[in-house]
């Protein structure tokens, strides 16, 4: 049984009970005072990344509930670990990849609105993040192999279609998020634990360009220990330290800015895609910015906080947080906001036991307004238009 | 590309497409060779021939069609199935094609000397699933062995009466291992160049079976339950450890003394969503336990006193360092965990100091996506289990291979097809003295994940391989136990008897005592099953077995849905009462 609240915020429920107030500041985006209820229904595919479930959230007037959850993943006796998500470009599909394999990670294709499974792909250790280009119709997951010793890692390009990885190329050291170009052409990734953003080439399936947004430190023994001895059994797998760990990259807006959050570096980056460096860098208030969305008319930036517990939302006029919102649990993950901008629609992880939740915040009035438990672990999350 | 580029937020899917058929071949073969022959050829027998293929990339390859012909087929000629009918006295040329490779050797047939066939038998009663051994010669006119003459075994036979349309009943492998699944008569025959010589036995029912019944239970009815272990505590008190699955976190600590009432008697939790494997040190002082799932990603292990688990069990240490991704299963040996890192390698972390772990070594294979799943120790010899890997052995510090904690040496490695390696059991049979892994798979293959409280459990299939390793660089698969339509997952092996944890098919308890060969299940040496029935689990009445250990008479095993049980073997009511049909 799911546990929410706010079914009817507007209408039903004390806000004193149900309304997260923000710690507002003074900003051109300005906190309504009033709640408006939302006038259509919303609907997100959501990761529950301990319980190997998706689920199917719908937020609307009549409130917040889960309609569904699809058990994914392909060993029911281990816990497989789906983390990124994203809806192809037409609504048709959604893709989710599963973490975990033997010993490589996959990425499972669905139908929308059936939720039936079509396929499936092995590509390569702990596939994260996820996008596929509107133009070209392939996918790209980021193998960020999370666990693994910090040697450089790969993308796996997949045909949708037939399932097939077609490529995988060498990206960097822990590569999370990924995000294209409107024209598909370019693709935009972190690496964590390289402190740099990378710009791919997503026709020719290479590094484009690298931008170093941190220094990371080197070990004297470099990077590669493998085969079946260690050069050093007692030595340590951390080859290179990072200064900020880049750990998320929004989808360029239209004058080419993306917002690379960094982990331990708490900071934005804004960084110019054209001119290809840093334009703003932007103190988080709050500890450990994980995810980020743009709004559509980009003026605001969401950002998650996961050593925070909060949800910030920034002022991209004057470069400033303008309200930050604690979170009902611990480890904030992922955050979409809708098409019309309205809402943000949050992911939180939980910790233990702890069902993770979905979180629905008023981009206007910077409060949240509806919560939903869903399976352990909340993550990755993609707003589906049904219609 | 879309005429608008910027249109918002949706555009079709791939809008250009071009599919091109393409057709990737097997790597050339680039060699064949006859392999295998014997030092001398006589008329009148038959030989089944081997060849080697190796393509371009090295790889030897039992996929491709090997054609064999003869230049004079008045000597020697192949029958068309991969044998050569060795015709009369004379040399002929044996050319082996496998696609465009050919080679070619010369034979020289002599007139077969042979005037009798001997055949012995190591015995001429047996049970049904006992391995009798036979052994043939031929003997020339002075009686003298003829070396090198090629004699093959055959096995016939009638089942017993009361078997009615009983299948294949018996088989006889060309060592001369004979091995019946069905009680009767059977004439073993050993044939060469016209001469054969036949020998019968008489085969029993094995009977081995006893009644399991219910003893205890330790009820986890709200999470799921995962492995177990079961140890004397230095207070000469018997207690028992368990995981859970999917859940918050914990291990449950049980004092199973009396095990028609097992107590809870403590609760560790520690950050983490599954607590997947529980291992106690050899002096039951220690325990560590594994986690995946961390809220904070860094899973590693922890580290438990459980020296005075009536006091209260404590945790000493943590240890993630390099073990962040989840440690899926650990093993203690000699102050020693060695533990699975993100399912890639086994790292070897002294806990001489259990407050103060630290790394000594690591193992990892360099196949092309190698993983490991699980890793046993006996005697200091690490056995592995690695899916499509397979089994490794692995000395760290018993082989006398130079193998020490700190610089675990690979001795060799067993793989199977089906590529399910979840699970190996290194057991020296105390009947025979030959030393078997067996090894058990894991696999899910019908598509059911399960997880839905209200719905059915998944159902699993795998099943067990008996591997003959006496010779660690010729590893040999001579038997399998295998129960249709469910699967394996843990086992334990005590005093040649087998315990299985069968998942959907229950506790299984088996008898491999003396040789193995064949199909365990059908030779009868099921000893008992048990199905772990609970109306109030998690899944209600859904047997979901984890893993079994026998400790003092009883049998303890984990049910994922049900917790903690303890059964025990008792002799038949009726030893003649016969559940199905007869072996």
């Amino acid at each position: 049984m799911h546990k929410s609240t706010c079914r009817q915020p507007w209408t039903a429920v004390p806000s004193t009970l149900l309304l997260a107030f923000a710690v507002l500041t003074g900003s051109a985006l300005h906190a309504e005072s009033d709640l408006t209820p939302p006038s259509r229904e919303y609907y997100a595919y959501v990761c529950a990344e301990s319980e190997d479930e998706v689920a199917l959230v719908r937020f609307g007037p009549s409130g917040i509930e889960v309609t569904k959850t699809i058990t994914v993943g392909s060993f029911p006796a281990e816990t497989e670990g789906p983390h990124g998500i994203n809806i192809s470009p037409g609504g048709r599909y959604w893709y989710v990849s599963i973490a975990h394999g033997n010993p490589f990670g996959s990425i499972h294709k669905y139908e929308t609105g059936t939720d039936e499974w079509l396929g499936d792909v092995r590509v390569g250790m702990f596939p994260a993040t996820l996008d596929v280009a509107a133009t070209t119709g392939l996918l790209f997951v980021v193998n960020s192999d999370f666990y693994g010793d910090h040697v450089p890692s790969t993308i796996s390009v997949v045909e949708t279609a037939t399932m097939t990885e077609i490529a995988q190329f060498e990206s960097g050291t822990m590569p999370h998020g990924a995000r294209f170009s409107r024209d598909g052409r370019k693709l935009y990734s972190a690496n964590m634990m390289d402190d740099e953003l990378v710009e791919i080439d997503a026709l020719r399936f290479e590094v484009g360009r690298r931008l170093k947004l941190g220094r990371t430190t080197h070990s004297a023994s470099g990077h590669g220990r493998h085969g079946d001895h260690a050069d050093s059994p007692a030595g340590h797998g951390a080859h290179g330290q990072p200064s900020v760990e880049p750990s998320w990259v929004t989808s360029p807006t239209a004058g080419g800015l993306v917002y690379v959050t960094a982990l331990s570096g708490n900071a934005i980056y804004e960084v110019d895609t054209s001119a290809w460096k840093v334009s703003r860098r932007l103190e988080t208030p709050a500890p450990g910015p994980y995810n980020a969305a743009v709004a559509p008319d980009e003026r605001l930036l969401v950002v998650t906080y996961k050593k925070g517990d909060s949800v910030g939302f920034w002022d991209l006029e004057e470069g400033r947080e303008v309200a930050r919102v604690p979170t009902t649990r611990r480890i904030p993950h992922g955050v979409a906001i809708t098409s019309d901008g309205r809402f943000s629609l949050v992911t939180v992880e939980g910790v233990g036991g702890e069902p993770g939740v979905v979180e629905v915040y008023d981009n206007g009035a910077f409060r949240r307004v509806a919560q939903i438990d869903i399976g352990k672990q909340a993550g990755g999350i993609a707003l589906w238009e049904r219609n | 590309m879309p005429k608008e580029a910027e249109d918002e937020p949706r555009r079709a899917e791939a809008l250009l497409r071009v599919e091109v058929d393409v057709t990737i071949p097997n790597p050339p073969v680039e060699s064949v060779e006859i392999v295998g022959l014997p030092g001398a050829f006589y008329s009148g027998t038959h030989l089944t021939l081997q060849a080697r293929v190796v393509d371009i990339t090295d790889v030897v390859r039992d996929d491709v069609e090997v054609v064999y012909s003869s230049s004079n087929s008045g000597v020697a000629a192949p029958d068309g199935f991969g044998g050569l009918d060795l015709v009369a006295p004379g040399t002929t040329t044996l050319t082996a094609t496998a696609e465009d490779a050919t080679s070619q050797v010369d034979i020289r047939v002599a007139r077969n000397p042979t005037q009798r066939i001997e055949l012995t038998a190591s015995a001429e009663e047996a049970r049904t699933g006992d391995v009798v051994w036979f052994e043939a010669v031929g003997r020339d006119a002075s009686g003298n062995e003829v070396e090198d003459l090629p004699i093959r075994f055959l096995a016939a036979g009638q089942a017993a009466n009361r078997i009615l349309a009983p299948g294949a009943t018996a088989q006889i492998e060309q060592d001369g291992a004979f091995v019946a699944e069905r009680s009767g008569i059977y004439t073993v025959t050993a044939l060469a160049g016209g001469h054969s010589d036949s020998v019968p036995v008489r085969v029993t029912p094995r009977r081995v079976n006893k009644e399991i019944e219910f003893v205890g239970q330790g009820k986890v009815h709200d999470r799921r339950t995962s492995d177990l272990w079961v140890w004397e505590g230095t207070d000469g008190r018997d207690y028992a450890i368990t995981g859970t699955w999917g859940a918050e976190g914990h291990a449950y600590i049980w004092d199973v003394t009396n095990p028609e009432s097992i107590v809870l008697i403590d609760a560790v939790r520690v950050d983490a969503r599954t607590v997947n494997d529980v291992k106690v040190s050899e002096d039951g002082r220690i325990a560590v336990i594994s986690r995946e799932g961390a809220s904070n990603r860094k899973n590693g292990f922890v580290v438990l006193d459980v020296s005075e688990p009536q006091v209260g069990v404590r945790i000493l240490s943590r240890f993630d360092d390099q073990l962040r991704g989840g440690v899926h299963n650990v093993f203690i040996h000699e102050e020693h965990v060695y533990a699975l890192s993100n399912g890639r390698r086994f790292d070897v972390i002294s806990i001489e100091d259990p407050t103060q772990p630290h790394r000594v070594g690591r193992f990892e294979l360099d196949t092309p996506g190698h993983s490991i799943h699980d890793v046993w120790i006996v005697g200091g010899v690490a056995f592995s289990s690695n899916w499509e890997d397979g089994v490794v052995a692995i000395d760290v510090g018993g082989a006398g291979m130079g193998g020490a904690p700190n610089n675990p040496v690979k001795l060799g490695s067993y793989a199977y097809p089906s590529g399910w390696n979840h699970a190996a059991y290194p057991y020296r049979s105390e009947s025979t003295g030959k030393f078997y892994v067996i090894a058990g798979d894991e696999a899910f293959p019908y598509g059911e994940l399960g997880r839905d409280p209200r719905a059915a459990p998944p159902r699993a299939a795998g099943w067990i391989h008996v591997i003959s390793w006496d010779d660690w660089e010729n590893p040999r698969e001579v038997a399998r136990y295998q129960v249709p339509e469910a699967g394996t997952h843990n086992l334990w092996i005590e005093d040649d008897i087998m315990y299985v944890a069968y998942y959907n098919g229950g506790l299984r308890v088996v008898d491999v005592s003396g040789d193995l060969r064949g199909d365990l299940y059908r030779q009868g040496r099921e000893i008992g099953m048990f199905l772990p029935y609970d109306s109030q689990a998690l899944v209600p009445n859904s047997p979901f077995v984890w893993g079994p250990q026998p400790y003092k008479g009883h049998i303890f095993f984990s049910d994922w849905h049900s917790g903690l049980w303890a059964v025990k073997l008792k002799d038949p009511e009726d030893p003649n009462r016969i559940i199905g049909e007869p072996h």
